[in-house]
């Protein structure tokens, strides 16, 4: 006994208890990213459809979670039943008393559409142009085949309707701001050749809604048939099916292809049924635009500040003041950039932009309402003291015999800045850029005040001129994910799209951090010395 | 002496240049940087500015006994007895065309037009009419020669008795389907107060006089019709006010003034009455409803003005009015009690405001000489008082401090009191604080102090991802995953931490057992790897644990145990919620900094204690800790300004009710969230997007201190280690 009283007047149980402590934190990471991890990746896996036996009749769908019994309630489970535009929703919670067994048909398919969701059910037949073509499983054979050509007319009609009339209605715009301007100055000649332009584009808007119709009159031939459990019948195009399979069929490798197949459509596609179905292709190529033009903003203003703090500088108390702001302004809360963003830039700047150049589109705002440029410029101002703070402890850390060495051989402070201090400090400032870009790409808050929405018509880099386009709006990864968890009407059946979306963005932040952080330990392993 | 070779010149003019360059730049960006505040000051400065006021000339008209301002005051519609209808251009007080038809004049009686333009008129033949005025525009024409003034009469109801006063009326809208309009008027009778109600659209029937029978002793000098028409209040000369339902004949409710009362009138939205006295007395009254009972509630009132209140006119933006005696003209606020405008006037005459309330005139009832003023008092609904203390708003019983900044009527009364979102900061700052200050403590300390180099290196960048973490990540799986799962296992998660240290404590005595070659190569410095095998059981017990805790003590469910026991109710989205998620986001940060301060507390003093014979809890507890307590402090600082900040987890984990209160259950509305939920709808320069700068001033200051503190701190602590 007295050993552990002994124990614990020396502090041994302290020990273990901030042990404790910290292993509780540890595991809270660990646990945080590996549960994203899982739930993100594991969703595209086709997992079986089970057929369950209930008192109201039978069930078929995948089993997505159970509930042990807790107080009154009795023990529940939770299935995906699919067939949102029969049942009403995705899912249904049974109590798990008295269920027959469960079974796994292998007739049983999962058709992902492109509008109303998943149909969970069998194949009962296949219609070519109103005529039977097949039924049974002959028809969901044929249907498999064709489905290939199906998406094929699909993606060709997407591109007409996106690319070519998208265009179209592009130049027609401009000649209509034209033809205006042409009105005001009263240059009738003028007007006359806009007029003729606008009557050839309308012929050629004419023959591509044409060749449009008929696209959409071969996707309508053929017609998938489609049972529920409970009998009932639902036809859909052929054209307006993503993905035909029968989990319960697959052997390994094939349920390898349809998760790479989904994790692809995922990555690469554009998102379908208002941000919960298909891809998220838009948000991720927002974040890298929105980080890029971020990069080349914020590497310019941060080294410029570092290079005067540390190089030129009167070394003061003020410039210790400033020092301290700057490193300060850190912690201020990135909403407060936010604020500021939306009042300086959009309202002040993009509106004295849109008075002097962008007058024609008044009072439609052009760079007076939120946009990339805007959102980068806040983030760059937001990160700046990152890339201050590294540059500066990059160039305090180059060896003063090195300048020295240079200065005495005849160089001139520039030179010497140029030539040998700034690329020994590369690394360093690299190292800032790149935890500046960590912590701009994971933030959320300043941009829904400066340019992010949850569907952005046009991509801010395109083929129509001048290509990049500062002022389009754009998606984020991060604002998809509070976007569709918190403000989707449908955020029970979305929730693995965050979650996948939150273990991407969580991905590109962990690794650039590491990437960062063993960038920084290298060089501090070679210069020597600690920060604190 | 050779001169000097040119690249060397050229070399020399790019360094000069450069350095002008740099120098020129760095101090542009730091002054951009710093003028972000002085951006946001800017924006947010004018809520604080006192009005404007400027007298804007005189003109000379006829004398008026009622005056109609058009909505941008450029012209005005006068009524008088003997030229009827006339209009003019104003500040010039040139004639504008007015159709000439009407009742035969001279009128023997006629109101002041209401807000709308609406009139009565009783005309030399002794018949009433309902006079109603509108101003017809042509598309963006804003001369008002090229406007056309519309006089529509209605009525010419004959009438049985001549009133003395037409005191008001109001043209109510008959409820249900094709109900017309129906006329409610009080009048002053020889013998007291009479009523009379008329539909609008039926044939015209005599209208008589019902008359209001008040309690022995009192004389009527003003009434006025609630905005629904079914109260009449009723000022007396002996000072009470009173509230009557004159079909019941019976009154309401009464107050007493304190003087005599001069005149009655509404502020924006019908629901506040004003009250004038003889004496000068300015005050604004509401109906409340105590218990089953109402009462007249003296809600405002203002600084007293000079002489008897002649009259009122309310602004058709906000909940400005305009009062006036034959001294003085003021425009006071309703809500804030600030008076925006006053200027001295001499004689007695009638005064008007624009429907902005941007304009004031002044008619003189001898000569008809014209005053004018332009008030520019765009935020007269926020004061420093307002802001921060309660206030007595429409519809509250008592003064209270609320957040709504839009409502769904135009006549709204916006509440703007920040209290209850510093409050929600502060409640969602000390729950994520509690959680993160010890967790983040105690690893730094076991880290820096007992942890072997190797472990330390793998739980210092682990760490550092953690300060990484995306807070929309975070914000997602509080909101989404984590409320859910705490409602379901409340009481097992409050549980786990106890079980934990029970679990600690009765394996302790089995380690002290174990040989100490066993325990110095495994134990010392790797307690942590032990550690997870016995969190995980603590789990399992907890769970096993939570459901028996929550029979035996609070009856079979915890959300009714709290809501009798306690009278708490549960939200799902709440603090504690919050305070686990932003203390996820802050631990990261108290752990990195109070880790350096730990591990950089000079050898010299642990091994001093050790020396002693301490153990070494006893040197990291006794020594250690107290020497980098400034460390400690700086590293809390930083992290308390990270969570007042936080916006992403607060808007997704909590139920952004501005609510006030302590109880971990319920959620909150912070500063950062509210500006995240309102900005996006707060229109350019308007008052809530100034009070939402104002919030995000409050923010950066109180961060930038908080960091500077720590900062200045961290600096003396580095130097006092130094010296060591």
């Amino acid at each position: 006994m007295s050993r552990v009283a002994e124990h614990f007047r020396r502090g041994g149980v302290f020990v273990w208890a901030s042990g404790a402590v910290l292993a509780f934190c540890l595991a809270m990471i660990l646990g945080l990213v590996g549960f994203i991890a899982s739930k993100g990746l594991g969703y595209f896996w086709p997992s079986p459809l089970v057929q369950i036996q209930t008192p109201e009749g039978p069930v078929l769908g995948e089993l997505t979670g159970h509930e042990a019994a807790l107080g009154g309630e009795p023990a529940r489970i939770q299935v995906r039943v699919g067939n949102r535009d029969l049942y009403g929703q995705d899912f249904r919670w049974i109590p798990s008393d008295g269920l027959g067994a469960p079974e796994r048909p292998l007739d049983a398919v999962l058709v992902e559409r492109l509008e109303y969701g998943a149909f969970i059910g069998r194949v009962a037949f296949l219609d070519h142009q109103g005529q039977r073509a097949a039924s049974g499983a002959e028809a969901l054979r044929q249907a498999t085949l064709h489905l290939p050509e199906a998406a094929r007319l699909r993606r060709h009609i997407q591109s007409i309707e996106k690319d070519q009339i998208g265009e179209l209605n592009h130049r027609m715009e401009k000649l209509r701001l034209a033809r205006r301007k042409a009105d005001q100055g009263g240059d009738a000649a003028a007007a006359a050749a806009l007029d003729a332009q606008t009557a050839a584009l309308q012929a050629r808007y004419d023959t591509l809604q044409a060749s449009l119709e008929k696209a959409r009159e071969d996707a309508r031939a053929w017609t998938v048939g489609l049972e529920t459990v409970e009998g009932q019948i639902k036809e859909v195009p052929l054209g307006g099916i993503v993905r035909l399979l029968s989990p319960n069929a697959l052997d390994g490798p094939g349920r390898l292809a349809v998760y790479l197949s989904r994790l692809w459509e995922f990555i690469a596609d554009d998102p379908r049924e208002s941000n919960t179905e298909g891809g998220i292709f838009p948000a991720i190529f927002g974040t890298v635009m929105m980080v890029m033009v971020m990069s080349v903003l914020v590497v310019p203003l941060g080294v410029v500040t570092a290079l005067y703090l540390r190089e030129y500088a009167r070394q003061g108390w003020l410039v210790r003041a400033v020092r301290v702001a700057v490193n300060n302004l850190a912690g201020v809360p990135s909403i407060v950039f936010g604020v500021f963003g939306l009042g300086f830039f959009v309202y002040s700047l993009g509106g004295t932009i849109d008075q002097l150049f962008f007058s024609d589109s008044l009072p439609t705002p052009t760079y007076g309402t939120g946009g990339i440029l805007w959102a980068s410029l806040t983030l760059a101002l937001l990160t700046v003291p990152v890339v201050v703070v590294a540059t500066e402890e990059a160039l305090g850390a180059v060896p003063r015999s090195q300048r020295e060495a240079s200065l005495a051989m005849g160089a001139t402070k520039w030179q010497t800045l140029w030539n040998v201090v700034l690329p020994s400090a590369t690394p360093g400032i690299l190292t800032g850029l790149i935890l500046a870009i960590a912590r701009g790409a994971g933030e959320v808050a300043p941009l829904m005040l400066t340019g992010v929405v949850k569907l952005a018509p046009a991509m801010p880099l395109d083929g129509t001129f001048p290509f990049f386009h500062l002022d389009r709006k754009f998606m984020h990864l991060g604002f998809h994910i509070y976007d569709v968890g918190f403000q989707s009407p449908n955020s029970e059946a979305a929730k693995p799209m965050v979650f996948m979306a939150s273990f991407l963005l969580l991905l590109v932040v962990v690794i650039l951090n590491l990437f960062a952080l063993n960038l920084r330990r290298k060089l501090r392993e070679r210069l020597g010395g600690s920060t604190f | 002496m050779a001169s000097t070779p040119p690249n060397q010149t050229r070399a020399q003019r790019m360094d000069r240049f450069m350095a002008f360059a740099i120098s020129g730049g760095g101090l542009a960006i730091i002054g951009a940087v710093l003028a972000m505040l002085l951006f946001i000051t800017k924006e947010a400065l004018p809520l604080f500015l006192p009005p404007l006021v400027r007298p804007a000339g005189t003109a000379s008209a006829l004398p008026a006994g009622g005056i109609w301002l058009e909505e941008a005051g450029k012209a005005g519609v006068f009524l008088s007895a003997g030229e009827g209808v006339r209009a003019l251009r104003l500040p010039t007080g040139a004639a504008l065309p007015a159709p000439a038809e009407g009742p035969p004049r001279p009128w023997r009686a006629f109101t002041r037009p209401n807000a709308k333009g609406e009139s009565l008129v009783i005309g030399a033949d002794g018949r009433l009419s309902i006079l109603s005025l509108a101003w017809t525009k042509p598309a963006g024409e804003n001369d008002p020669a090229q406007w056309t003034l519309e006089t529509r009469w209605q009525g010419d109801l004959p009438l049985r008795d001549q009133p003395r006063e037409l005191l008001h009326f109001r043209l109510i809208e008959g409820d249900g389907l094709g109900g017309g309009q129906t006329l409610r008027v009080v009048v002053l009778l020889d013998q007291g107060l009479g009523w009379a109600d008329a539909p609008l659209e039926a044939t015209p029937a005599p209208l008589a006089w019902k008359p209001i029978p008040l309690e022995a002793g009192l004389t009527p000098t003003a009434a006025a019709w609630s905005a629904d028409g079914r109260n009449l209040s009723v000022g007396t000369l002996e000072g009470q006010l009173l509230d009557l339902d004159v079909e019941a004949g019976t009154a309401l409710a009464s107050a007493s003034f304190g003087e005599p009362i001069q005149s009655l009138g509404f502020a924006l939205g019908q629901s506040s009455l004003l009250v004038g006295g003889r004496e000068g007395g300015l005050a604004a009254y509401q109906r409340v409803r105590v218990g089953e009972a109402f009462q007249l509630q003296r809600f405002h009132a203002f600084p007293r003005l000079q002489g008897p209140v002649l009259g009122f006119m309310p602004s058709q933006r906000d909940k400005r009015f305009l009062a006036w005696t034959p001294e003085q003209a003021v425009v006071d606020h309703l809500t804030t009690e600030r008076r925006l405008f006053s200027a001295p006037l001499e004689g007695r005459g009638l005064a008007a405001l624009a429907p902005r309330g941007d304009l004031i005139l002044h008619a003189d009832a001898a000569t008809g000489g014209l005053r004018f003023w332009t008030l520019d008092a765009p935020h007269p609904e926020v004061s420093f008082g307002l802001l921060w203390g309660k206030t007595h708003y429409e519809g509250y019983e008592k003064p209270e401090q609320v957040w709504q900044s839009t409502g769904g009527t135009d006549d709204f009364e916006p509440k703007f009191s920040l209290i209850p979102l510093v409050f929600g900061t502060l409640k969602g700052t000390l729950y994520a604080m509690l959680f993160a200050f010890p967790l983040a403590v105690l690893g730094a300390l076991y880290t820096s102090q007992f942890a072997t180099p190797r472990l330390r290196n793998v739980i210092k960048p682990t760490v550092e991802i953690m300060a990484a973490l995306p807070s929309v990540v975070l914000g997602f799986l509080a909101g989404l995953v984590m409320a859910p799962l705490l409602e379901r296992m409340a009481v097992e998660v409050l549980v786990y931490p106890f079980v934990v240290l029970l679990l600690m404590l009765a394996l302790a005595p089995f380690w002290g057992r174990l040989s100490r070659p066993f325990r110095n190569a495994f134990g010392e410095g790797r307690e942590v790897l032990w550690m997870v095998p016995v969190l995980l059981v603590g789990l399992w017990l907890a769970s096993l644990a939570g459901p028996w805790v929550e029979q035996a003590v609070m009856g079979g469910s915890y959300r009714t145990w709290l809501q009798t026991a306690m009278g708490v109710t549960y939200d799902q989205r709440n603090s504690l919620v919050v305070g686990f998620a932003m203390g996820f986001a802050v631990i990261p940060i108290i752990f990195t900094i109070s880790e350096d301060a730990l591990s950089s507390v000079p050898r010299s003093l642990t091994s001093a204690s050790l020396a002693c014979g301490a153990s070494p809890w006893q040197t990291a507890w006794r020594v250690v800790l107290p020497t980098a307590s400034p460390g400690i402090f700086s590293a809390t600082m930083v992290g308390l300004g990270r969570a007042i900040g936080e916006t992403m987890i607060v808007l997704m984990a909590t139920g952004n009710t501005p609510v006030m209160d302590w109880s971990p259950f319920n959620g909150m509305r912070t500063l950062s969230a509210n500006i995240a939920v309102e900005i996006p709808e707060a229109p350019l320069h308007g008052t809530l997007y100034r009070v939402l700068f104002l919030a995000a001033f409050l923010l950066f200051i109180f961060t930038f201190i908080l960091n500077t503190v720590a900062e200045l701190v961290r600096q003396r602590l580095r130097r006092r280690y130094e010296s060591i």
